[in-house]
């Protein structure tokens, strides 16, 4: 996982607490659906901070990837947290994708699905050389294995 | 294809133009138009579709100025489905859909031949399912071992289909109405007004609890007499696959290859279940997404024959006896908090009400009844809370609305999940999810605690997740 998720993941967070805000704004200024106290405005203000603060980082340390010869596991989340595992034998597609920040970046994510709509493990913030190099591996391991993988 | 079924189709449109044209009188020709065109339209159809099996291909060739012709090799065909609606019946008839496991919705890619003679559809089929046997002979076929025939006084399961939570949240919100509200809109300008305002209070809210019961009731037995009507569970002789057959207008074959069986779900929800009944489906993969993956095999029917049934399709006594093991004490605590929790906003938002809004105050003594209520959903939601493994298969079971039980064949498994929320963190649980590419996709065992978690994941599929966990 490189570092850089941490600022993928800053800036996804700034993004939505504005986006947060500007839904705040045009509900209760525009539309005036409801009065706002100022206590209000600032109790937003505190939890998007402690949001935007928190979450990059807490993330980093939660989020872990690890594929070897049999499988490939992820571990992802913040507060909810999930580990995914698949093995080799029934990985049917790879992925890599690269949003615009990811680009400027330099990052990719990486995901890999198996024939159940509930499988696909995705690893993020990879440096794009990393993923490429995991694309590679993954797909000359998952040829190796016959059958339709269901 | 059949063009008589094609005119039918556009029936509406004939009787419309019949209508319209002798209202304005006159102008025959354009009476003829309005026959012509559909039958004409039909008849095109029906000759230029066309369907082919060859060595190892299935084709299909449709249109006449833009050709579509649809491919798909024989050895991904793993469902055939034949239904009839009431005009195809009439006619002998039978629409054939064949599920090649594409994961493509649009209408296009689907394998549909619709309006084939009914004896042309089953023959078609046995060719699909058993190409690889011998040469499919109708005359020779030896009957099929029927495994289930519907019971007509299984009818009595009906109303209590829809299942506990459906039937508790409409009684809850007819309560919530509360008197005038409700008992307003449905009496309104009529003399039944006067009449149901003179009852007490009381007695308008049972007639309608009553009457909302019978008109649910009623209709769960049209819908289950419809969808249901002759079920019938088949084996072929040479038990390589499954046949249901169903519906009292239109009928419905399915018939399911064995190998693509990955395992059964037991369906017990709580109205069924206090009744000693269920229902059973099965998990097969390469369905249609639309029909998520599982078939009915036995409607809702009593326990011993779902069990039996279920017996006879998985080849093996214990998946559906065998003793589950628990969840331990936190997940105990968990169900207890969550259902406590839950059953106290009724009387909060009653006491609320009451406080603020001024409502009466006696309506205190129903609310707090939801307290015992959650207390029996969580004594009884832990306990039917499990896992078993048997040598084939791993035994899921929770809820206590839905009343799930599911077995799914080891050998399906195809990865796992494990999830964790905060809370459950904090009790050191976690939803452990085998993921598959059959059925519902993911099967859970909810609030397991994480050491048993993984070593139930590696007893089902050794090997797989120990080397990351352990």
């Amino acid at each position: 996982m490189s570092t850089k998720a941490r600022a993928v993941w800053t800036v996804t967070a700034l993004v939505q607490a504005v986006l947060g805000a500007a839904i705040l704004v045009v509900l209760v200024l525009a539309w005036q659906l409801f009065a706002m106290p100022w206590w209000g405005w600032l109790a937003y203000g505190a939890v998007a901070a402690g949001y935007v603060a928190a979450m990059p980082a807490f993330r980093y340390r939660v989020h872990r990837w690890e594929s070897t010869e049999e499988a490939v596991y992820t571990q992802t989340g913040w507060l909810t947290r999930e580990r995914r595992i698949a093995p080799m034998s029934r990985v049917q597609t790879v992925d890599l994708e690269q949003g615009p920040l990811s680009r400027l970046l330099g990052l990719a994510a990486v995901t890999v699905t198996t024939a159940s709509a509930a499988g696909p493990v995705k690893i993020e913030g990879l440096d794009f050389t990393v993923a490429e190099r995991l694309v590679d591996e993954l797909t000359r391991r998952t040829s190796a294995v016959a059958g339709d993988a269901t | 294809m059949h063009p008589v079924n094609e005119v039918v189709r556009f029936l509406p449109l004939v009787i419309g133009v019949f209508f319209l044209g002798s209202s304005t009188d006159g102008n025959t020709w354009w009476h003829a138009l309005g026959f012509v065109v559909p039958i004409g339209l039909g008849v095109l159809r029906y000759l230029t579709t066309s369907f082919r099996i060859g060595e190892q291909q299935l084709e299909l060739r449709r249109g006449l100025l833009s050709r579509n012709v649809l491919t798909a090799p024989l050895d991904r065909v793993r469902t055939v489905e034949l239904t009839s609606s009431p005009i195809h019946r009439l006619l002998g008839l039978a629409r054939v859909q064949i599920g090649t496991g594409s994961a493509s919705k649009s209408g296009e890619q689907r394998f549909v031949l619709d309006s084939l003679g009914l004896a042309d559809a089953r023959l078609l089929r046995a060719r699909l399912l058993h190409r690889a046997a011998e040469e499919v002979d109708t005359a020779a076929t030896p009957e099929d071992d029927t495994l289930l025939r519907l019971d007509p006084s299984w009818i009595r399961y009906a109303p209590l289909t829809t299942s506990g939570i459906v039937i508790a949240l409409g009684s809850l919100a007819f309560l919530s109405q509360f008197a005038d509200n409700a008992v307003n809109t449905l009496a309104n300008e009529s003399s039944l007004r006067e009449r149901v305002h003179a009852l007490p209070l009381w007695a308008a809210l049972l007639s309608g609890v009553v009457a909302a019961a019978v008109v649910v009731s009623v209709l769960a037995i049209l819908g289950y007499v419809l969808t249901n009507w002759g079920f019938t569970l088949s084996r072929d002789p040479l038990g390589r696959s499954y046949l249901v057959r169903r519906g009292l207008l239109t009928t419905r074959e399915t018939s399911i290859e064995r190998e693509r069986v990955r395992g059964l779900e037991i369906h017990e929800p709580l109205g069924l279940r206090l009744a000693g009944a269920g229902h059973l489906a099965a998990i097969v993969t390469g369905l249609d997404r639309r029909s998520r993956g599982s078939t009915p095999v036995v409607p809702p029917a009593p326990r011993r024959v779902v069990i039996g049934v279920g017996e006879v399709l998985l080849a093996h006594q214990g998946p559906f006896t065998a003793a589950l093991v628990p969840h331990g004490p936190r997940a105990r605590r968990r169900r207890w908090m969550r259902a406590l929790s839950a059953a106290s906003v009724v009387p909060l938002l009653v006491a609320l009400g009451a406080g603020f809004l001024g409502w009466a105050w006696w309506l205190l003594l129903p609310a707090v009844l939801a307290w015992p209520v959650g207390a029996w959903l969580a004594r009884d939601r832990y306990a039917r809370l499990g896992h078993a493994l048997t040598p084939d298969y791993l035994v899921l079971q929770r809820d206590s609305f839905r009343g799930r039980r599911d077995a799914l064949q080891r050998a399906g498994i195809i990865g796992w999940n494990i999830r964790q929320t905060y809370f459950q963190r904090r009790a050191g649980l976690v939803t452990l999810t085998a993921t598959t590419a059959a059925g519902k996709q993911a099967y859970h065992a909810v609030d397991i605690p994480e050491q048993l978690a993984i070593e139930l994941a590696d007893a089902a599929v050794p090997g797989l997740l120990v080397p990351f966990l352990g």
